[in-house]
């Protein structure tokens, strides 16, 4: 329990860090940030009025702090390009993110853990050697490609599903898909990789000593010990999910916090910009420190006596 | 009489048995040169990754790297095609060309080195900075090992792509945020494997062994523990080459990395992508470029710790013994 | 007048061979191993480590690795052959009839999963109880194998206990079910000394109130002195003595079981520098031609260089030896 708490608090410590990193990157390039967001034909005047406005004529902790304060209450100011609320913004891209993301995660492991116990337990026969061909190479697809070539197979040629857009379940496949994709071959090796590893441990042997049926023995005892680095790599697969959403949501036009974040960047929409790279990095740090947690809870070893 | 012969026996046996036990050890280096050209994986990987390397090295050579000039009266020309050009001269087109007529072996050829640049560059500067971090902070322990700890810890875990959006978003578009984003969540994984490995090793007997001889942390550090770390490290290493490939070129396809007219392979499959009815090689090649170079550094990095692992599990049970 | 009374052995071995493949070579870790075991008596296999009598455990239960097949010979339990048994009467038999306790109880238990479970799992699947009857089983064996508090330890995680509780906590696990034969290997090597002799009383104990046959593998020769009534001793995956234990010690007869006796250390007037055999086990893929302890016997004559002996009886022991030497000559 105590480590629950420790590892919460410092959580807590990384995400007060990160923003503040998030916040000094947004800031790196030192120049004018306005530049691009202003018409050429704007005076020096209604420049410098522009940038007090936005509170940038102040030093770099002032401005933290006024920023941490209004997002605390709730203001978190509006957009450059189309003046929309961040709110607002948040509310709809992040719903379909999520909706985007669980999908991934939930085929993840759906796919990768069954296929990973079935190659260990055929371990260098046809299918494990199969598998095992499939997750290498599954890993060294380049996401956007693999899901150029899903564009290419399932809406240009077979016309089974939309290349692209939103809201309806045909139009989650192919981006959950490829979401997945390499998280799948990830997850059918450590899963392997895990249950060999038990499989050739003393106390299997005891639960074949005991008479215990093989799907015992693997299921329940093999499986329970795998699952435990899988349980925390678990946490570490929602960063990876927020990473490569940024990659995934803007070739299939899903309308997420990824394509938000990645337009923000390409039109120097810097309140957008700084707001949702908080966002994503609290996700990655919440993920992490789920990730933390799991593998406390999962793993009994760690319970003290 | 008898005796004689028994002895005989004796010692014909006892060289028998030297002589077999001889064959069963050889030197470390050996073994494991042994352990490399006989795993499969290791081979196939470094094949590929020498064609692709050849290819890097050899191919703006012998064909020239201008990516830039645009022939638009030879657009989307196949692979092995020969055209005219303005001066009269006929060029053979490897590849074929893309959507601006721009030679498309050309192009690939520099784009696998800008990956490279990237990718294994930056990856041999981390190694380095990380190993010596993770050895700093493993040896010394107190407020110096909490403080790299601390950090790495935090960094490690982040998706590299959003590290390099992140710092995209401060530095604007460019290599330089994507190479900054690498070298920084490489240096930090590295650190921290090298770290937990520095952490383990202390404790083990011989480095007792060598501290009770006298020798000094220097001395220690690099020649007992340094071997030990590097095979993880290696492994992990090539894990990342892999990662930052992919992520260079995941981040240029969607504008964030190399600019246009520069052909990293992200900018190509990205540019290529409305074509792909027309001419699908301009997508399609460098598409299928970026699989061929993950999967010879994936394989090389499974080979390596398939060769590393057993060995060194071997060492520390002979060790122990 | 007396009749004599023909008993069968619980447990037969003839001429069970097991072979290893392992880093591209094939080798027989255990060669033509053959051992009789009776009913209500406790059987201590001796000898040096790596001369295959784990594996002539594990070939009993059929728990071998995969990398290791039994390839000749049979084994007969009550009558039945199970080298050749079909994998669901093995796994009926396991536990219920023969049983196996091992060295390292600490990654021999589970540690996902609490004590209590685990045995309880076992009585479930063997019995097909309900979980009031099998959880008063699994207590009132845990109190039997001496567990203080059994109630409160039934939820502890294996390493929450001490290394003498943990082996209690297999040998219930090995007893609950009141198998025939238990197969103990080197149940005592990996706990502290104090706790050997009372893990050892506690087996004796059960052996003499369960009456059932126990296979005790061990290379500690005290504790074959203190525990056996038969003593088998194994060399290079062979038995080449087989007594009675009082005999055994009284006339060891093969030179390899007097080098064993003669390294014990006693406590004497005189100082006197330890004995011990020369030479080393030979590795299993490389072995003399003749006998296999040659290199290293002070007996040795031509013939044992060029023939293997074989197994001879004399009386109610066994001997492989050409040329036994009485043990003072040593």
């Amino acid at each position: 329990m105590r480590r629950i708490l420790s590892r919460t608090g410092y959580m807590i410590l990384i995400l007060i860090l990160s923003s503040i990193a998030v916040f000094y990157a947004i800031r790196l390039s030192g120049g004018d940030a306005t530049a691009a967001a202003l018409p050429a034909s704007t005076t020096a005047a209604q420049r410098e009025a522009f940038r007090e406005r936005l509170g940038l004529t102040a030093p770099i902790y002032v401005q933290y702090f006024q920023y941490a304060g209004r997002i605390l209450t709730g203001d978190l100011g509006n957009s450059l390009t189309n003046n929309a609320d961040i709110g607002d913004m948040l509310i709809r891209h992040g719903k379909n993110s999520l909706i985007l993301g669980a999908a991934a995660f939930v085929l993840v492991f759906a796919i990768g853990i069954p296929l990973g116990i079935w190659a260990s337990v055929r371990r260098n026969r046809a299918a494990d050697q199969g598998i095992m061909t499939f997750s290498v190479t599954g890993m060294a697809i380049p996401n956007f490609w693999l899901a150029l070539l899903a564009i290419w197979l399932f809406a240009s040629t077979l016309h089974l599903l939309p290349s692209a857009g939103c809201c309806e379940l045909r139009h989650l496949v192919l981006p959950a898909g490829v979401l997945a994709f390499e998280g799948i071959a990830l997850t059918v090796r450590m899963t392997r990789s895990a249950m060999l590893e038990n499989l050739g441990q003393d106390w299997v042997r005891t639960a074949r000593a005991a008479g215990l049926s093989e799907f015992r023995v693997i299921g329940k005892h093999a499986l329970r010990n795998a699952l435990i680095p899988i349980i925390s790599l678990a946490g570490l697969r929602i960063g990876q999910i927020v990473g490569y959403a940024l990659v995934v949501e803007t070739i299939f036009g899903w309308p997420g916090l990824g394509q938000v974040l990645v337009n923000a960047v390409l039109r120097r929409d810097y309140p957008v910009a700084q707001f949702f790279s908080l966002v994503l990095v609290a996700l990655v740090v919440i993920g992490n420190w789920l990730a933390d947690l799991g593998y406390v809870v999962a793993n009994p070893r760690l319970r003290r006596a | 009489m008898t005796q004689t012969t028994v002895d005989e026996y004796k010692r014909a046996w006892e060289a028998q048995l030297l002589a077999f036990e001889d064959s069963q050890h050889r030197g470390t280096i050996q073994r494991l040169l042994q352990g490399a050209r006989r795993n499969r994986l290791v081979i196939a990987g470094t094949v590929l990754g020498l064609v692709v390397l050849a290819g890097a090295v050899l191919g703006p050579a012998v064909l020239g790297s201008d990516y830039e000039s645009q022939q638009l009266r030879n657009i989307h020309l196949s692979p092995f095609s020969t055209a005219d050009l303005p001066d009269q001269t006929r060029h053979f087109y490897l590849l074929g060309t893309d959507h601006l007529g721009r030679d498309v072996a050309q192009r690939l050829f520099v784009g696998i080195r800008v990956s490279l640049l990237v990718a294994l560059g930056v990856t041999v500067m981390s190694m380095i900075l990380g190993i010596l971090l993770g050895l700093v902070g493993g040896f010394s322990g107190g407020w110096r090992d909490r403080t790299i700890r601390g950090v790495t810890d935090f960094v490690w875990g982040f998706p590299l792509i959003l590290v390099a959006v992140l710092f995209a978003g401060g530095l604007g578009e460019g290599l330089f945020p994507v190479v900054l984003a690498v070298g920084l969540v490489n240096l930090a994984a590295i650190a921290r494997v090298v770290r937990g490995e520095v952490l383990v090793l202390k404790e083990r007997e011989f480095i007792e062994a060598a501290r009770a001889g006298g020798f000094s942390s220097g001395r220690i550090m690099f020649r007992h523990v340094l071997p030990n770390i590097l095979a993880p490290t290696f492994v992990l290493a090539s894990y990342y080459v892999a990662v930052a490939i992919i992520a260079e070129a995941a981040l240029s396809f969607i504008g964030l990395g190399a600019q246009p007219p520069l052909p990293s392979l992200g900018v190509m499959v990205a540019e290529g992508r409305n074509y792909l009815q027309i001419n699908h090689w301009e997508s399609t090649l460098p598409g299928i470029t970026i699989v061929l170079m993950v999967l010879s550094v994936s394989l090389i990095g499974d080979g390596l710790r398939d060769v590393f692992d057993p060995r060194l599990r071997h060492e520390a049970k002979r060790m122990e013994s | 007048m007396s009749e004599a009374v023909v008993v069968d052995p619980v447990l037969s071995l003839r001429n069970l061979t097991t072979t290893i493949h392992s880093d591209g070579l094939t080798f027989d870790v255990v060669r033509g191993l053959s051992l009789d075991i009776y009913p209500n008596e406790i059987v201590c296999l001796v000898g040096e480590s790596g001369c295959g009598k784990t594996v002539a455990a594990l070939s009993v239960m059929r728990l071998l690795p995969e990398a290791a097949q039994i390839t000749g010979g049979s084994i007969r339990f009550k009558g039945r052959e199970l080298v050749s048994a079909a994998e669901r009467d093995i796994r009926a038999i396991r536990a219920e009839e023969i049983s196996m306790i091992f060295q390292d109880p600490l990654t021999s238990l589970d540690p996902s999963f609490t004590v209590g479970s685990i045995l309880k799992e076992l009585i479930k699947v063997h019995r097909g109880s309900d979980d009031a009857s099998a959880t008063a089983l699994a207590l009132a064996t845990l109190a039997e194998v001496e567990i203080p508090d059994a109630k409160s330890r039934m939820d502890a995680y294996p390493h929450q206990l001490s290394g003498g509780m943990r082996q209690r906590v297999m040998i219930a696990m090995a007893l609950v079910l009141d198998p025939d034969l238990l197969i103990a290997d080197e149940p005592t090597t990996a706990l502290d000394v104090t706790v050997q002799a009372q893990i050892l009383d506690r087996l004796v104990d059960e052996q003499r109130q369960r009456q059932m046959a126990m296979l005790l593998i061990t290379h500690d020769l005290a504790v074959v002195a203190s525990v056996a009534h038969r003593v088998a001793v194994m060399y290079s995956g062979e038995i080449v003595e087989q007594a009675p234990v009082d005999q055994l010690f009284a006339d060891p007869q093969h030179p390899y079981t007097q080098g064993l006796i003669h390294a014990l250390p006693h406590v004497s007037a005189r100082k006197e520098p330890l004995y011990s055999i020369p030479g080393r086990v030979p590795p299993p893929q490389f072995t003399p031609p003749g006998c296999y302890f040659a290199p290293r016997c002070p007996f040795s004559i031509e013939v044992c260089w060029k023939d293997h002996p074989p197994l001879e009886f004399d009386g109610d022991r066994l001997l492989r030896c050409y040329n036994p030497q009485s043990f003072a000559s040593l």
